[in-house]
């Protein structure tokens, strides 16, 4: 454990690098193999196998993982390519068979270029790295900074249009049955699990349906919507919303509501403010005088409030909620890049999306990712032991059609930002 | 046989009219209360709310025999024992959007701890699974895979052994054995199970979700293939063991399902609401005016759709389980804080937009609004 909270940035960027560094080489010498060889030669497979047998031999690595991995590695190489040879060889011609796969290598040692040289072990130049930049391109979207959580959420909601299912997704851990709603650390933030989620949503219906009106304690002749706790809870059975219901003080905190009277649960002063100023609230004179302020709030209201809480507060998130924010950073970025520089046709992409490389990986990109000049999370709360990377496993398979979207839109800001601006240039 | 008939008959007639009851005292509610701030909305409620007390009850309750047979139980709940037959329907009803009721039917209604139609360990297993089946290009997983993938180091094995054996059975997996006399690393006798779909299913899911290579004999899973795939597998469990309730749950599965349809119907059934140019709703970002409408929120109050909520389930749970699945439908304390639950699913598209509700025009609900519109325009035309 000790050990864990010593690692630095040095410590942590070889051990990304080194995987990367040992792909690389060997898409390279492949593609110089393959430029060589006469393209007759591709029509029978076999020749690749012995080609592949003597590269073997060449290579001689005492860490045994890592010459597990590079075996593994190129064998999946030449296997992809006798595949993508005994598929076409009888429909184009072995030339063009010869050119598309020296391209797909060469696109794919782009990639492996890209990745190795993410950052630097010294961080110079740092507004240049493309860590750095995909990094705060993702969380402008996803979760920004800011002093305050005003400016947050409205950068959240600037961005809900287009992605507030992504925006939700990074709240909701998969492992949410790991967490406590209330820490003996008061200041805890825990993800959203699915049944917190549905009580924000009764929450938002109650205001929006037929709200209670009463004094705002902070203003005089003001009264503000407020709704019986005890109907949010109401048509819960068998005790299944137990915990959330003790832990409703907690609950309103991060969606920005308050306790009134023990009974209510009213939006907090600092959040009418912040309610007012996106039309999520209306006023209202009435007869005697009394300015009501009406709820019109929408599916985003409370939830981008939860995630601009947890941004403004990300010191204090739970070990679920770093592990999952980070997780899905670090997989927007790592197939973000590869959507810039691999085609979809890439016969290779299938090794960069294989869980053996992605576990290798994406575990030290989410650490890097938590240091101070990007997230800012804390890292020594990233899990780490092989048991847990499985879990890379359960957070792939569920993806939504939204991060989707936003991987393709990382690979054009990857290819504006880093490729045109070089060509103008 | 015909005094079976006209028992059924008569059940479903006392259904119909329970329903007419709670249309009078929903419209009797809204004539004293209005929470609506669309001028007209109100109106337009009270308007569709008789209506469909003018039309629903004709022929038999023709339109709720088309709304439910033909459409709600083609998309998410096929009729018939053939499970293949069953999967292929729910899977072809894929939208993005109807994904999210796909969802809900799954894991989005209140049900006791024990008694989920999918457990908290099974949904991250689905996701699994889309990993597992994803990482081979056969289409199959071996167990010692599973084992591998799944495994626990500080569990005994036998816990994720229990794990794939409910999967296997879940699913109708399929499985081979392969016997290595001598394996490479311990030069053991070793026996692998490879398990794969059923060819039925393997045939349904081709092109679209697995791409099959006959030259190279591969069986890649293409993008589209994701969680909801297992998900609409679990549906059409459950739809073809309908009349085993102790196979699918029991009664809380009958009133969540049916509960879940009954929302759908009522979503379906509510009128679109015009708002003016200026409404602040119009220049929301989120609103898209091409595949959402208002709809009058003033149904989703609880003295309002309790009264049209109840008859509408026991409708539902007639027409998909007859009297087996209708006697799970009872008046109990219970039952009535499932169903209260329910008006507030279905949150991705049965939005919230500035404090008016707004429904997204999926094809189930475009599909249920037209029978009742033909009706009505057939009558007119009459």
């Amino acid at each position: 454990m000790l050990k864990l909270k010593l690692e630095k940035w040095t410590d942590i960027l070889p051990r990304y690098q080194t995987f990367i560094s040992h792909m690389k080489p060997i898409l390279r010498e492949t593609r110089r193999i393959i430029e060589d060889l006469d393209a007759d030669l591709l029509y029978d497979t076999e020749v690749l196998d012995k080609i592949r047998e003597e590269e073997e031999r060449r290579n001689v690595r005492k860490v045994r993982a890592l010459s597990e991995f590079s075996a593994m590695y190129r064998s999946n190489v030449y296997e992809l390519m006798k595949d993508f040879i005994i598929k076409y060889r009888d429909r184009i011609s072995l030339i063009d068979i010869k050119d598309y796969i020296i391209d797909f290598l060469q696109e794919s040692v782009e990639a492996l270029t890209i990745l190795r040289n993410i950052t630097n072990p010294d961080q110079k130049n740092l507004k240049n790295t493309y860590l750095y930049n995909l990094v705060k391109f993702l969380e402008k979207i996803l979760f920004p900074k800011g002093n305050n959580i005003k400016v947050i959420y409205e950068k959240l909601l600037e961005h809900a249009p287009e992605y507030y299912e992504s925006q939700r997704h990074i709240l909701k851990t998969h492992t949410h049955y790991r967490e406590d709603l209330e820490h003996s650390d008061f200041f805890t933030i825990p993800g959203i699990s699915p049944k917190v989620y549905q009580i924000i949503n009764n929450i938002t219906s109650f205001f929006n349906l037929d709200p209670n009106y009463g004094p705002f304690p902070e203003n005089d002749n003001h009264e503000i919507p407020m709704i019986l706790k005890d109907d949010v809870f109401l048509p819960y059975i068998d005790s299944i919303a137990n915990a959330e219901e003790e832990a409703i003080k907690s609950i309103a905190e991060r969606t920005g509501l308050r306790v009134i009277d023990g009974i209510f649960l009213a939006p907090k002063k600092g959040f009418i403010d912040l309610l007012l100023d996106n039309n999520y609230l209306r006023t209202k004179k009435q007869s005697d005088g009394i300015i009501r302020y009406i709820p019109q709030f929408s599916n985003e209201t409370l939830i981008l409030y939860y995630l601009a809480f947890a941004s403004r507060r990300r010191g204090f998130l739970s070990k679920e909620l770093i592990n999952w924010i980070s997780i899905n950073f670090a997989f927007l970025i790592y197939m973000g890049i590869l959507k810039w520089k691999l085609t979809d046709e890439n016969i290779f992409y299938s090794i960069f999306k294989d869980l053996q490389t992605n576990e290798k990986v994406l575990p030290y990109l989410m650490k890097l990712i938590c240091f101070p000049n990007y997230l800012g999370l804390d890292k020594t709360k990233i899990r780490d032991s092989p048991q847990y990377r499985k879990e890379i496993f359960n957070f792939i398979g569920a993806q939504i059609d939204n991060i989707q979207n936003l991987i393709e839109n990382v690979g054009q800001f990857c290819y504006k930002k880093f490729e045109k601006e070089k060509n103008n240039n | 046989m015909i005094k079976l008939e006209n028992k059924q008959n008569s059940t479903w007639n006392k259904l119909l009219r329970e329903f007419i009851r709670g249309l009078d005292h929903a419209i009797q509610y809204l004539e004293e209360r209005d929470v609506e701030r669309i001028p007209g909305a109100r109106e337009a409620l009270i308007r569709r709310l008789e209506n469909m007390r003018t039309h629903f009850p004709k022929n038999s309750g023709e339109i709720f025999i088309k709304a439910i047979n033909d459409k709600i139980q083609n998309a998410f709940f096929p009729n018939t024992k053939n499970f293949a037959e069953a999967f292929e329907k729910i899977l072809k009803s894929r939208t993005h959007e109807q994904d999210f009721i796909i969802n809900e039917l799954i894991n989005g209604f209140v049900s006791s701890k024990a008694k989920s139609i999918a457990s908290d360990t099974q949904v991250p297993i689905i996701d699994r699974m889309v990993e597992a089946f994803s990482s081979r290009n056969d289409f199959h997983i071996v167990d010692h895979q599973f084992y591998a993938m799944f495994g626990d180091p500080n569990k005994p094995r036998k816990y994720v052994k229990k794990k794939l054996e409910e999967l296997v059975s879940l699913f109708g997996l399929v499985s081979k054995e392969l016997v290595v006399e001598k394996d490479k690393r311990r030069s053991e006798r070793k026996v692998y199970t490879f398990y794969t779909f059923p060819d039925a299913i393997l045939t349904i899911l081709e092109e679209k979700y697995i791409i099959i290579d006959e030259e190279l004999g591969y069986a890649y899973v293409s993008e589209e293939f994701d969680r909801n795939v297992f998900i609409c597998m679990f549906l059409a469990n459950i739809a073809v063991n309908r009349d085993n309730l102790e196979e699918i749950g029991g009664e809380y599965t009958v009133n969540g399902i049916s509960a879940i349809f009954a929302l759908i119907l009522l979503l379906s059934f509510m009128p679109k609401i015009s708002v003016d140019e200026d409404n602040p709703i119009l220049r929301d970002p989120s609103f898209d005016e091409s595949n959402m409408s208002v709809i009058p929120k003033s149904w989703m109050m609880k003295q309002v759709l309790d009264k049209l909520f109840e008859p509408l389930i026991k409708i539902i749970a007639y027409r998909l389980g007859g009297g087996l699945w209708l006697s799970n439908i009872v008046d109990s304390e219970i039952n009535k804080k499932i169903h209260n639950q329910i008006r507030f699913l279905l949150k991705d598209v049965n939005r919230w937009i500035l404090g008016e509700l707004v429904r997204v025009e999926v094809p189930i609900f475009v599909e249920i609004s037209n029978i009742f519109q033909e009706i009505i325009i057939g009558t007119e035309t009459e």
